[in-house]
Formats: C-alpha cells, structure tokens, sequence
C-alpha cells in the first residue's frame, strides 16, 4: 500500500504520455508512405542545452525568450516537463514531379539540393511539399494524444530549431519539439512565467507594431496620427518607416553569442569561460 | 414507430444510404477537427469541402483516371487507378486545402522553402508587390504550382491528422491521398488552395484501403461482382430446363411424390 501525491504521480506520468505520443507519430498515416520519421524524449537535464541556447536567442527574439522563461521557470520549479522531439529529412521527394517545391522535376529539385542545401533560423532547406505534409501528419498525432492523455503540450519550433543545431537527430533536415506538461492549466498558453517578463509598455507597443491600423487617427490628411497614449492627440506620435542600425547591430551580434553558445554546447569550443560565468 | 436499416450491401441500396450518412456525420466532425488543429502561430489557413454521393464520387474518380494516363509520371499511374477505384468503394471524401502556402507565406525566415535563412527563395520565384504575393495568374506549368511556403504547407499536416484522428475514434476507416487532393482541386474543392489532400472514408467490414491485390483497378470487388452476373447470366442458359414438369436432380423414371 502506498499514498502518492497526486501532482507528483501526474508529473511522473508524463514520460509515459510522451511514450504514447511517440506511438501515436509512428502510426500516422502518411501520403507517401516514406515519411522517415525520428523521435526522442529528452526530459532534466539533457533539456538545460537548449535551455541555456533559448535563453541566449531570447536577448533578441521575443519569441524564444517567451519559451526559454517557460522553460527556465519549470526546471526551477522541478517540473520540468518531457520533451517529444520529431524530426525527419523532408529533403527527400518521392519523385513525383509535382512541382510543390517550384522546379519542374524531383531530378531538377534534387540537384539543386546536392548543391545549394542550407539552413534558415530553424530549418535545412529546400524541402520536399509531399514530405513536409507528411511530417505535419504525424506531428498532429502526437499531439493529438497529448489531447486525449489532457496533458499540456504545445508544439514548440524553438526547442525543435535549438535541438537541430545542438545535433540531436542527426540527418534530420527538420525538428519540432512537444514537451508533454508540466500538469496543470495555461503552462504553454497564457504562460504565468511571461507575466514577469513583459511589462505593459512592452505588450502595448507589440500591439501597435502588430496592428498599426487599429491604432490610426484619421488618415486622409497623408500622415496619421498613431494613438500610441490615452490622450493621443496631445504631442501626437506617427509612424516611420527607417532602417534600425542599432536593432539590426543588436540582432547580429545575438546571432554570434548564439552560435558561440552553441559550439561550446556541443563541445566544438571550449566551455571554461562559460562555467566561470554561471559560478 | 420508425426504423433505420444499416447494411454496407448492396452498394447504394437504401440500407448502405443509411450508413453513408452515418460517415457524412463523421465527415462533417473531421472538418471540425482539422480546423481547430494546431497551426502554425494559431493562423487559420484551412479550408473544407465534402463530397458525397455516386455521381460526384464518380467524377473525381474519372479526374483521377485522367490524371494518371495523361499527366502523371509513371511510377504513380498505377497508384492513382488504384485510388480512383478506392474512391467508388468509398463513402465520403473530404478535401482539406491550404490556401496560404502560394499566397500569403509565414515570412519567418525558417529556412524550410530554400535553405535560406530568409524568404528570398519565394518571393524570387512568386510575382509580388513589396512581398504581397499576386495569385492571379493561375496557369501550371507544373502539377503544383510552385514553390510554396513549406512552414504553412506543413500545416496542412495537422489540419489531414486531426482529421484521420476523428475519423479513426469514430471507427471510420480512412485514407489521405495526393491523388484524390488533385483531382478534387482541378474539380474545384477548395478552390482558393493550392494544395488539397483527399480523405477517402468508408464503413465496411473490410477496410477498402488495405490489402490491395495487384491490378486493383481491374480486380476490385465492384469488377468481380460485375464479372460474376456476366458470366453467371451466360452459364444459366446451359443447364437450364421446364422447372415445372421436369427436375434433373432426380432420377429418370422416379414418379413417386414423398419428401425425402
């Protein structure tokens, strides 16, 4: 016999939920029956990598910081959640000529990823329409069991794109990660752990930049006014469109701590330095 | 008091209509599904149309048939006779379309479409306005035409997954096809897409999708059954006789009237 606590039995669950996900992926259907899929649960410490990579992202990119600090903020509380990663190589076609990818044949696509295969902020390209089609498929069947399990989950690319460049799945062109949990209510939608980082000014100006026009005084005269203040017809704030030399300064130089980061993760560069700074 | 008969044969008869709008209520649930799938940044890029009945399935199955003696290459021709045959075994098709992906990408740089780490492999490719994308001009020179926003292309993904999952809880067996998606977006389902996948549903003992016999599109139970009122309406015309005065299962000469 035995009493356990319940939010701790539930926290422990999760892993068992992930494997379920995992069985759920691999029995998606696929349209070209060749999809390759990848998958591994990573859970405690073998999250901190990507972790510490979102965290650094996060000085300038708001959405990786909104995971990081998600993410940051569970492992403090010690409900850290599994981590489902799917991945798969949708470089490869089925050759079937349809022209999804914008050249005339897979023989033509496949050239030219011989050649010219590269990578953006999250994935290697160019891919395959079939195969990336395929790979949503069975990414929604992972988290369609998380829906039937009432786990929360969130299909993250962040933590995917960080895994992807800290080596995790090797061959895969693409990943996404799908952490399972923490239990509970709002942990990946209307995250408790943002309400500290964003302030008002902040989520205000988002908005603006979001949606200007809901913001626009009467614009026939040529320059309106943006309302960007309660009483915003006083000192009036308007719209311009100029290159930001700072912002974009800011951003490279994000982009080199980033990859720095991610050497010294993946044991490429020496991480002294690093440990002297978190001691 | 009234009563609904349910009965997958004979195809068509009235107790197989029942049950076909038993799938069409299913149908019309995996819409629900695969609309509230989880999209990229929550955008809704997803649009639905079902299509039901002998004569609409039959089109599409032609379109399909078309397709693959004069369009597609030829490692898919047997494929899409194959699937042209399971569509008039099937009951319900849903068609689920991206409308996104050729017009309006998700501009985040992922590196999906080029392996760039921007969007410069679309917008290079697709006539544009200061990156409003012009969708007017509809000609293909390819079957699809591209290319496309990868990231929303991989929501089309979840939109057919949740809605395979629903139908799959329902206990309704079905299948996503490229084939029956083409064929349905050159007849106009989902016509503002680019990419449409077709779900074929059916309820029958045997799942029509799985185990397929060779030349399918030849030796599928429709053809069998055909074959067998052909060829039994020649055989009756041989042993045939006067049933009413003359029974060949009896012995010549045997006149007496006891039941055996």
């Amino acid at each position: 016999m035995a009493v356990y606590d319940g939010f701790e039995a539930a926290n422990e669950h999760l892993l068992e939920v992930a494997k379920a996900c995992a069985a759920a992926a691999a029995k998606a259907p696929t349209l070209t029956s060749n999809l390759g899929l990848r998958m591994e649960i990573l859970t405690g410490e073998d999250l901190e990598p990507m972790i510490q990579v979102l965290e650094t992202l996060g000085k300038t990119s708001a959405f990786q910081l909104h995971d990081a600090s998600a993410f940051r903020t569970y492992k403090n509380e010690g409900i850290l959640p599994p981590v489902l990663l799917l991945g798969a190589d949708l470089t490869q076609p089925p050759m079937w000529n349809c022209g999804g990818c914008g050249f005339s044949t897979c023989g033509e696509y496949l050239k030219y990823v011989s050649r010219n295969k590269g990578v953006g902020v999250g994935a290697y390209g160019p891919t395959c329409l079939w195969k990336v089609i395929d790979f949503g498929i069975a990414c929604d069947y992972a988290c369609a069991c998380a829906a039937h399990n009432q786990a929360e989950a969130r299909m993250l690319f962040s933590v995917g794109a960080v895994s992807l460049f800290l080596n995790r799945l090797e061959g895969c062109s693409f990943i996404l990660g799908l952490p399972i949990g923490p239990v509970g209510q709002y942990r990946w939608f209307d995250r408790m752990p943002w309400t500290k980082i964003l302030n008002y000014e902040q989520r205000m100006m988002t908005q603006l930049a979001g949606a200007p026009n809901l913001f626009m005084a009467f614009s026939g005269g040529g320059k309106p006014i943006l309302k960007s203040k309660p009483r915003w017809w006083e000192n009036p704030t308007f719209m311009k469109v100029e290159t930001d030399e700072a912002f974009i300064e800011a951003e490279a130089n994000g982009q080199a701590e980033v990859y720095e980061k991610i050497m010294k993760l993946a044991g490429v560069l020496d991480d002294e330095d690093d440990q002297k700074d978190e001691s | 008091m009234a009563r609904i008969h349910f009965n997958e044969w004979p195809l068509y008869s009235p107790s197989d209509q029942n049950k076909k709008e038993n799938v069409l209520m299913v149908a019309r649930l995996m819409v629900n599904a695969a609309l509230t799938a989880p999209f990229t940044g929550g955008v809704h890029g997803c649009e639905a149309e079902i299509a039901h009945g002998q004569k609409e399935l039959e089109k599409i199955a032609r379109e399909m048939e078309r397709l693959a003696h004069e369009e597609q290459p030829k490692k898919l021709k047997k494929p899409f006779l194959y699937e042209a045959a399971m569509v008039r075994e099937s009951d319900v098709i849903v068609f689920l379309g991206n409308f996104r992906a050729h017009t309006t990408p998700m501009d985040a740089s992922c590196g999906l479409c080029g392996g760039e780490p921007d969007c410069s492999f679309v917008y290079d490719r697709r006539p544009n306005f200061n990156g409003v994308i012009d969708p007017t001009d509809r000609r293909r020179k390819t079957t699809i035409n591209g290319p496309l926003c990868m990231l929303r292309a991989h929501d089309l993904g979840y939109a057919v997954g949740s809605a395979l999952w629903l139908a799959s809880t329902h206990f309704v067996d079905a299948k996503p096809c490229y084939s029956v998606g083409l064929a349905g977006r050159n007849l106009e389902f989902c016509m503002d897409s680019e990419i449409v996948v077709g779900i074929l549903l059916a309820v029958a003992a045997k799942n029509p999708y799985a185990d397929i016999p060779p030349e399918y599109h030849l030796t599928n139970m429709t053809n069998l059954v055909d074959s067998l009122r052909k060829i039994a309406t020649i055989t009756r015309q041989i042993p045939n006789h006067p049933y009413m005065v003359f029974d060949p299962t009896r012995p010549v000469g045997d006149k007496s009237d006891k039941e055996e």
